[in-house]
């Protein structure tokens, strides 16, 4: 890709810079918390439960305690600190009951890492295993409760809904027209179930926490590979009944965070660690095993859904249940569940629907945020279906969509309008069908002939909607200065953890006070004691958000250069403009001063000076937001939605199951290109995460509930080996009114729909319509000897875990 | 399941400091002389005791790269490797490439080919390369995914890794004949 | 880490053995790839580990005509991957050789730590196997030698005693005329274990070997179906009678990796492959 390829009429927005950080991180300067090495740190080390649901019959620490070198030991018997985003159904350590294999029990702190393992294995528990829930029609059949005090749990109410006396943490709906109705009148209904199993974030820096807890007052400072530090300070001051003032929270570099460094993770166990080790800092590092079975993971996703529609292909129903396996505690999970309601019948416009969620506990490690947000995992349901219904209907899977697909006028199921100002998907699907060469789908002829020679070729595509997924009233605040020579340094509220935030946001400075870029700085290593609010860095919200905020805070700047200037330049600040680092006057632009003479305040040849040093900040709040009705589901979620679609054309050898791919073409109405470089490292990682999700990646548990694939061993992600021959990236640019330069988020979107597409690529390779992901070679040949047209989690041997 | 009264004389051991050993080595061009417990491995030496952070730990268990060093001229996982291994090895980690105050080529394409993200996995992948073209400085696309696939990066999807390999290759060919 | 182990790095033979004999919980490190893994996970307790590499013995990699190829115990398993002898002589082993792990792994693992492991699904002993290699066995009674069918005895086990050390394993010179292959399935092209891998041979005379991994608690020869396939005429059809033969010979178990059924029909496509493509380089030179 020739990133200079892109051009606009901006002199900074759409130019391809390098990432700001970039030579930090080439030269092994940049600094991640796992390097961070304070005096009188103290290594924690934990205990986890070895049992899916067990009783705690007793702890015996005395041993560990007793280990030189050991400075703090603690239970859970010893602590009651709650932990919950938007359900307080967590302890920070297990007590009494364990709810998952990997549930923290017992921790230490001690001199070293390795006296801390070593007290670590002194420790004795007693455990009296019982039957967990293991899925989630155990789950739903409501036997055994994971939490059985779900009707007390504390929650966000008006938004998130726990059932009765159930395993359901949150039920969501929505509703649109009459879809039994609609159902009844259509010309075919088809009724399909999609499954997914659940999947790691895999970050290369486990979530590595160090916590100093002042022993005399109520101060906690965290260092914490984190990507939601202002989420991170609320929820630990709500957990220890503290103020948040109390609490400074640091993130240096963060190593790879995809959703789950989003909330609170280890924090309040390294809390606790350094108040009973009187004040020393505590270092935290996961393991890459604890990595998986301990810390939260995407959850696994069963999706039944019924569509009805016309013989021309106009969709008139649609009626979905999502049923999320979300492990043991609620996390993030509960709010994927409810996004998969306003999200959850895909770009399409149809007159009936309607959509239920259950976020649903089981005896498994919890779920909580992922790259996508839910999204990859209703759009393997919506985008197969839609595909299974193109076959039944015999019409080309593209016109099918393109008849159905959203447009200006259109409405999605929580009533939002679409608008020309929405983006296009439909300009997206034309796109990636155009760059495959869709001719429509093989013959069954053609399929034979291929099939002879062992390998198949398969084309697909899937389309894709994603929404920033956050509160109505979500908000984010920039700082900015000036230095005295005229420089720019900027604070956010946002962590750049290799999404290029820092440097996009240093363009879009430099575009509005037309400086250098290498004049602008984004201030990295946020801490919450110096850096202004940020929500949370996450759903693709931030170029859209802060750039709007950091727009504000340059005119906010320019504004102020432009009082002081009108005062020495004897004009009036409506007759200035800037340019070149430079306020000058718009009829004689000689009548100028430059940034730096104002940066600190204007000086007098006299000496005295007016002004002062130049601040300024940018706010930005989402706008015209609501919850949504619980029964109806109606409301307005969405600050923006970026459409988007994929095509992947593949090879399938029907002996092994290998899949091949060979080329992946995704476009995104992004609006406007700010960096296209950045934007390119997007989707070229979320287009191979995605192919992790549609042909590799799945955790598998034992019968009892067990994590069977805790490592890289065998719990893999793709390697340079694996990923495509080619990506091609294609930016659509249908402007946002609101969004900065017409800007809309895509962090998320090269991820969403890319197993949709590749498992409608199978399809057309071998005739087969497979429900259940990953389309591992495994199943791909079992599925083929099956000898079934349609193959379900059943068909391919799955262990628990997958449905 | 470890048996705890098998480790029962470990206390004794760390007591005694009985099986200390001494190591020599030149790490970056510079000899290395220190007492070390056997146990040690070569990435916790390098980053514990020499406080070179630039090599990552991510799975311990030589399958993610990110712990990749230059020992003796082959790009090794430093992570399951003892560090008395090392004694007599010339190694070389991520700040050692950068010479004369100046980022080497390689290190440049990384940054104009946006070969990195989160930047984690970087020094791992840098040292993998550097250690491919020293040894085949012509290499073909399946050369460089058979001698970085042992790296994984959660971030990048890996093409613009190779594109930064490739065109540094090249530069390296032309520009430092 | 729990273990707390001495570490000591002989310089001869002797007191290699003789530190092995004397201290319990003792284990031999070469590459260490293996070893530290079992270490770090706790699965080992170990109070001494014998570093090999300084031992002359353990370095030898040598190929003499007529007599064959000898693989010392601290040979790297990309030095086998380099060898053009290898490439030539016996490419099922380098195909092997090439195939196992990641490049970054193969710098420091040694062919005989693969065998020593013992693990089920290691890739380089189908390939040793059908070579007929043999192992070399130093130990406090002296030498000995053992064919490598005979030195797995189970999963992560060998014939390997209290004192004993690997010093090198040793394949015959196939001679002209042979032909080997390796082929093997796995959950991605990147490293991974072998979901199975079979390597199959055709030697000068025309006999056929086969060795495959994964499928049973240890690497197999498959001598029983070598003498059925060896009673009839090696061709297409022959091939295509293995191939569902096999699946009589092996017993493969469901696990984490894969399940019975997918090894089982891997292994039958992989041989199918495997011997297709040796008939047919035959007939090409024919």
């Amino acid at each position: 890709m020739d990133h200079s390829n892109y051009q606009t009429d901006y002199k900074h927005v759409g130019q391809p810079y390098s990432r700001k950080d970039a030579q930090k991180k080439v030269t092994g300067q940049a600094q991640y918390a796992i390097d961070l090495d304070l005096p009188g740190m103290l290594y924690g080390k934990w205990l986890l439960s070895p049992h899916a649901r067990a009783k705690i019959l007793s702890i015996d620490t005395s041993a560990a305690k007793a280990l030189p070198g050991v400075k703090a030991v603690i239970t859970g018997e010893e602590t009651d600190i709650l932990v919950g985003l938007y359900m307080q159904d967590k302890l920070a350590m297990a007590k009494g009951e364990t709810r998952y294999q990997g549930e923290v029990v017992a921790a230490v702190a001690a001199v070293d890492l390795q006296t801390a393992e070593k007290a670590i294995s002194l420790i004795k528990v007693d455990y009296e295993p019982l039957k967990p829930v293991l899925d989630v029609d155990e789950a739903l059949d409501g036997d055994i409760l994971v939490h059985e005090d779900i009707n007390e749990l504390k929650h966000v109410e008006g938004v998130f809904f726990p059932q009765k006396d159930s395993n359901i943490a949150s039920l969501n709906k929505a509703k649109r027209g009459d879809v039994d109705k609609a159902l009844q009148e259509a010309d075919i209904v088809v009724e399909s179930e999609f499954s997914l199993p659940a999947v790691a974030h895999a970050p290369m820096e486990t979530h590595v926490t160090i916590v100093q807890a002042d022993p005399y007052s109520n101060r906690i400072v965290v260092w914490s590979s984190a990507q939601s530090p202002f989420a991170l300070r609320q929820m630990l001051a709500h957990s220890f009944k503290i103020s948040e003032s109390d609490i400074e929270v640091n993130i240096p570099f963060v190593g790879g965070a995809f959703g789950g460094k989003a909330g609170i993770h280890l924090e309040p166990l390294a809390t606790l660690l350094s108040k009973a080790a009187n004040g020393a800092p505590v270092k935290l590092i996961p393991t890459r095993e604890e990595e998986f079975n301990q810390l939260p993971t995407r959850a696994g996703m069963r999706g039944h859904i019924i569509t009805g529609a016309k013989k021309d292909g106009k969709i008139t129903a649609v009626k979905v249940v999502y049923d999320w396996d979300s492990g043991a505690y609620a996390d993030y999970g509960v709010n994927v569940g409810k996004t998969a309601v306003y999200s959850g019948i895909g770009p399409y416009d149809i007159e009936n629907a309607a959509v239920v969620s259950k976020t649903i506990y089981t005896n498994k490690v919890f779920s909580t945020a992922y790259r996508g947000f839910g999204h990859l995992e209703t759009h393997w349901t919506i985008e197969r279906q839609m595909d299974i219904i193109s076959q039944k209907l015999g019409i080309d899977p593209l016109d099918l969509r393109m008849k159905n697909l959203l447009e200006p006028g259109s409405r999605t199921i929580s009533g939002e309008l679409i608008s020309e100002s929405s983006g296009s998907v439909k300009d997206c699907l034309a796109a990636v069908v155009k760059e495959i060469g869709w001719t429509g789908r093989k013959t069954e002829e053609e399929r034979r002939k291929e099939w002879a020679t062992g390998k198949v070729r398969g084309k697909g595509f899937a389309v894709l909607q994603k929404a920033p997924a956050m509160p109505a009233n979500t908000s984010t605040s920039v700082i900015m200065q000036m230095t005295g020579d005229g420089r720019v340094k900027m604070m956010i509220g946002a962590i750049d953890y290799g999404q290029g935030a820092n440097t996009t946001m240093a363009q879009i400075a430099a575009q509005e006070l037309d400086l250098p870029i290498d004049r602008v700085e984004v201030v990295e290593n946020l801490s919450t004691q110096t850096n202004p609010y940020d929500w949370n860095t996450v759903a693709s919200k931030y170029t859209f958000m802060g750039g709007n905020a950091v727009i504000r805070a340059s005119r906010d700047m320019l504004r102020q250069m432009k009082d002081i200037a009108a005062q020495v330049l004897h004009s009036t600040a409506d007759h200035l403009a800037h340019g070149g680092g430079y306020i000058y006057h718009i009829h004689n632009p000689e009548r100028r001063i430059a940034y730096e003479q104002l940066a600190l305040g204007y000086q007098y040849p006299d000496g005295s000076g007016i002004g002062g040093p130049l601040i300024s900040h940018g706010v930005y709040m989402a706008d015209g937001l609501t919850n949504l009705d619980h029964e109806t589901g109606q409301g307005k979620p969405a600050l923006v939605w970026t459409f988007g679609a994929h095509a992947v054309d593949l090879e399938v050898d029907v002996e092994t199951g290998s899949i091949t791919i060979l080329k992946v073409a995704s476009a995104f109405d992004i609006g406007q290109v700010i960096n296209e470089k950045l934007i390119y490292g997007q989707i070229c990682g979320g287009v191979l995460q995605g192919l992790g999700s549609a042909i590799l990646e799945g955790y598998k548990f034992s019968p009892d509930n067990r994590l069977l694939n805790p490592s890289f061993t065998d719990n893999k992600i793709p390697t340079m080996k694996d990923m495509p021959i080619e990506v091609v990236p294609i930016y659509i640019e249908n402007p946002q009114k609101n969004g900065p330069y017409g800007a809309r988020g895509v962090g998320e979107h090269p991820m969403i729909s890319v197993p949709s597409a590749v498992g409608n690529a199978v399809y057309d390779a071998l005739g087969i319509n497979f429900h259940v992901l990953p389309l591992s070679p495994e199943a791909i040949v079992l599925g083929i000897l099956s000898g079934k047209e349609s193959i379900l989690c059943t068909d391919v041997n799955c262990l628990p875990g997958c449905y | 399941m470890v048996d705890h009264k098998e480790c029962s004389l470990l206390d004794e051991h760390i007591a005694s400091n009985q099986r200390k050993v001494s190591l020599t080595c030149v790490v970056n061009g510079v000899e290395i002389c220190d007492t070390i417990d056997p146990t040690m491995t070569l990435l916790h030496f390098l980053r514990d005791r020499l406080k070179l952070f630039g090599t990552k730990e991510s799975c311990g268990e030589g399958e993610c790269g990110a712990c990749t060093v230059i020992m003796n001229g082959k790009a090794v996982t430093s992570c399951i490797i003892l560090a008395i291994e090392a004694d007599g090895a010339e190694i070389l980690t991520v700040e050692g490439l950068a010479k004369d105050g100046r980022i080497s080529i390689l290190q440049e394409e990384f940054i104009s080919e946006d070969a990195l993200q989160c930047g984690f996995c970087t020094p791992g992948f840098l040292m993998s390369t550097r250690a491919l073209l020293d040894r085949n400085p012509d290499p073909s696309e399946e050369e460089i995914k058979e001698a970085l696939a042992g790296n994984l990066c959660r971030c990048t999807g890996y093409l613009p890794i190779l594109k930064a390999v490739k065109k540094a290759a090249e530069r390296e060919r032309k520009e430092l004949k | 880490m729990l273990s707390r182990f001495k570490y000591l790095k002989p310089h001869n033979l002797n007191e290699a053995v003789q530190y092995l004999e004397k201290e319990e919980k003792s284990f031999v490190l070469a590459g260490g790839t293996d070893l530290m893994i079992l270490l770090r996970r706790n699965l080992i307790n170990a109070e001494h580990i014998v570093d090999i590499k300084g031992l002359p013995e353990m370095a030898e990699f040598e190929f003499i005509d007529g007599a064959g190829l000898t693989i010392g115990a601290s040979v790297v398993v990309n030095t086998v991957v380099d060898s053009e002898v290898v490439k030539t002589k016996y490419p099922a082993l380098h195909q092997a050789s090439a195939s196992l792990a990641s490049f970054l792994l193969r710098n420091r693992a040694t062919v005989v730590g693969n065998i020593c492991n013992a693990s089920p699904g290691a890739d380089l002993p189908p390939a040793l196997l059908v070579y007929d290699a043999v192992v070399n066995i130093a130990g406090p009674q002296g030498m000995r030698q053992v064919p490598l069918h005979e030195f797995f005895t189970g999963v992560k086990r060998t014939v390997l005693q209290r004192g004993e050390l690997v010093i090198s394993v040793q394949l015959p010179d196939p001679g002209d005329g042979d032909k080997s292959i390796y082929l093997r399935q796995a959950r991605l092209r990147g490293h991974d274990l072998a979901t199975v891998g079979v390597a199959s041979r055709i030697k000068p005379d025309g006999k056929v070997a086969i060795g495959i991994c994964a499928v049973a608690p240890t690497p197999l020869r498959l001598f029983a179906l070598e003498e059925k396939i060896n009673e009839r005429e090696l061709n297409q059809e022959t091939v295509e009678w293995a191939a569902e033969e096999i699946k009589q010979h092996i017993h493969p178990i469901t696990d984490v990796r894969s399940s019975a059924q997918y090894r089982l029909q891997m292994a039958s496509v992989l041989l199918k492959r495997g011997l297709s493509h040796l008939i047919t380089k035959e007939d090409n030179h024919g």
